[in-house]
């Protein structure tokens, strides 16, 4: 290729990419994350309604405006166990600072029977709520267990985290929610 | 089940890292095949990456445990923790990139022709990135009504990781066209400025981009200057060429 064409060609490219960048420019933020309810981070955490196993009647609304960490897990889950004595742990830390944490068993696919002996063995204090129908498995498109939402007072999703968590992970995450 | 939710079911988080380790695999292997092609020397090559993938593992993690350092002083065995999360990789990568710098000057290998011959294993890494992106539903596009959009988190978007696939495997293809030219840097060149224009093109797609001033999205304002320098040096490069003839 001629030297002329060859720079014609680039800078024609050039021309373009700074078209595009000024077509393109998002001027009235048109980003829907933040605004309606899905399972990834940025986005606005979606609404649920469950039951402890006491029958008492927990929504994730009650708690707008406060950091909540949403658990789902299982007791046949092996990454579960492992995480839940540091949860409780961290909990115990950071509850006077407002945290809540949520822990969803995935009843829909556990033994029922299972949860309260789990529970007394670990010595949870924080709330079990009981997906019984595997509502909030679907409301956050849960594919694998452990997955952990961590959600700022504003209601967004700031973090999502599948698998164990270790001490380390779980703290950074919270101090970024309860900030 | 359609063959997309079958996809993020079988990759989704943290198996679609199984997806970038399968492209480095991928990627190293035409690296090597190149290697004799540009005269650069295997042996030294190997231990270069080998010695920058160590520098990024070991700093990303000490650096992000010395930026959270109040949270590792009460669990400073969580330093060892398997969890990815715990990384830094911004500056991993800064430190790789620095270590293997080091370490070619060191085992004197050549700049340009040591580029170009890693080059298809950085295009096959950007085809791993962009299906784990598929597989996790990050990097996703804005809202749409084009009859190709996909239904992710609750929207129909643009399907911009499938742009990025289909992107960076064009980008792949026409570098492992390319015949092994005495123009050395030619083919590490060619990647940088097809990946940036392609990433100035896709991002305008997406909706999570880093909004700046006026609505400008970040990585099109950086992929701009990066387009640009590579289109300059291609030119330049072959000018000298056409010169020496």
């Amino acid at each position: 290729m001629q030297p002329i064409l060859r720079r014609s060609l680039f800078a024609m490219i050039l021309l373009t990419g700074l078209v595009w960048i000024f077509i393109s420019a998002d001027r009235t933020n048109s980003a829907t994350a933040g605004r309606i309810p899905a399972p990834q981070k940025g986005f606005l955490a979606p609404e649920f309604k469950l039951e402890t196993s006491d029958s008492q009647s927990i929504s994730l609304t009650d708690y707008r405006g406060k950091a909540v960490l949403v658990n789902l897990w299982a007791t046949w889950c092996p990454p579960c166990r492992t995480e839940m004595p540091i949860i409780e742990k961290v909990y115990q830390g950071y509850q006077d600072q407002g945290l809540i944490v949520l822990g969803v068993n995935s009843t829909n696919q556990d033994d029922p029977t299972a949860v309260t002996p789990f529970v007394k063995q670990y010595g949870i204090t924080f709330p079990i709520l009981l997906d019984v129908n595997g509502e909030a498995a679907s409301l956050y498109e849960l594919r694998s267990l452990p997955t952990s939402f961590f959600i700022g007072r504003d209601g967004i999703i700031k973090e999502v985290v599948v698998g164990s968590m270790s001490e380390a992970l779980l703290r950074a995450n919270i101090e970024e929610i309860i900030k | 089940m359609n063959i997309l939710s079958l996809f993020q079911n079988v990759f989704a988080p943290p198996r679609d890292l199984i997806l970038i380790i399968l492209a480095a695999w991928v990627g190293l292997t035409l690296s090597e095949k190149r290697a004799p092609l540009h005269r650069v020397n295997l042996d030294s090559l190997s231990n270069l990456l080998l010695v920058s993938m160590i520098g990024f593992v070991v700093s990303g993690r000490v650096l992000y445990a010395l930026e959270n350092l109040s949270i590792f002083a009460q669990s400073p065995a969580s330093i060892f923790s398997l969890n990815t999360d715990l990384f830094d990789q911004w500056s991993g990568l800064a430190i790789a990139v620095v270590t293997a710098f080091a370490y070619g000057r060191r085992a004197h290998l050549p700049l340009w022709p040591s580029l170009d011959t890693l080059t298809p294993l950085f295009a096959t890494l950007a085809i791993g990135i962009a299906f784990s992106h598929l597989a996790s539903g990050l990097a996703f596009g804005k809202e749409t009504n084009v009859p190709w959009a996909i239904d992710q988190w609750g929207a129909l978007r643009h399907p911009t990781q499938i742009y990025e696939i289909i992107a960076s495997i064009l980008t792949l293809v026409l570098i492992l066209i390319q015949k092994p030219i005495a123009k050395p840097g030619f083919e590490f060149l060619l990647f940088v400025a097809l990946t940036s224009a392609s990433r100035l093109v896709i991002e305008g797609f997406r909706g999570d981009s880093t909004l700046i001033l006026g609505g400008f999205r970040a990585a099109q304002i950086a992929a701009w200057p990066i387009l640009f320098a590579a289109l300059a040096s291609i030119d330049y490069q072959k000018r000298l060429g056409h010169e020496k003839e």
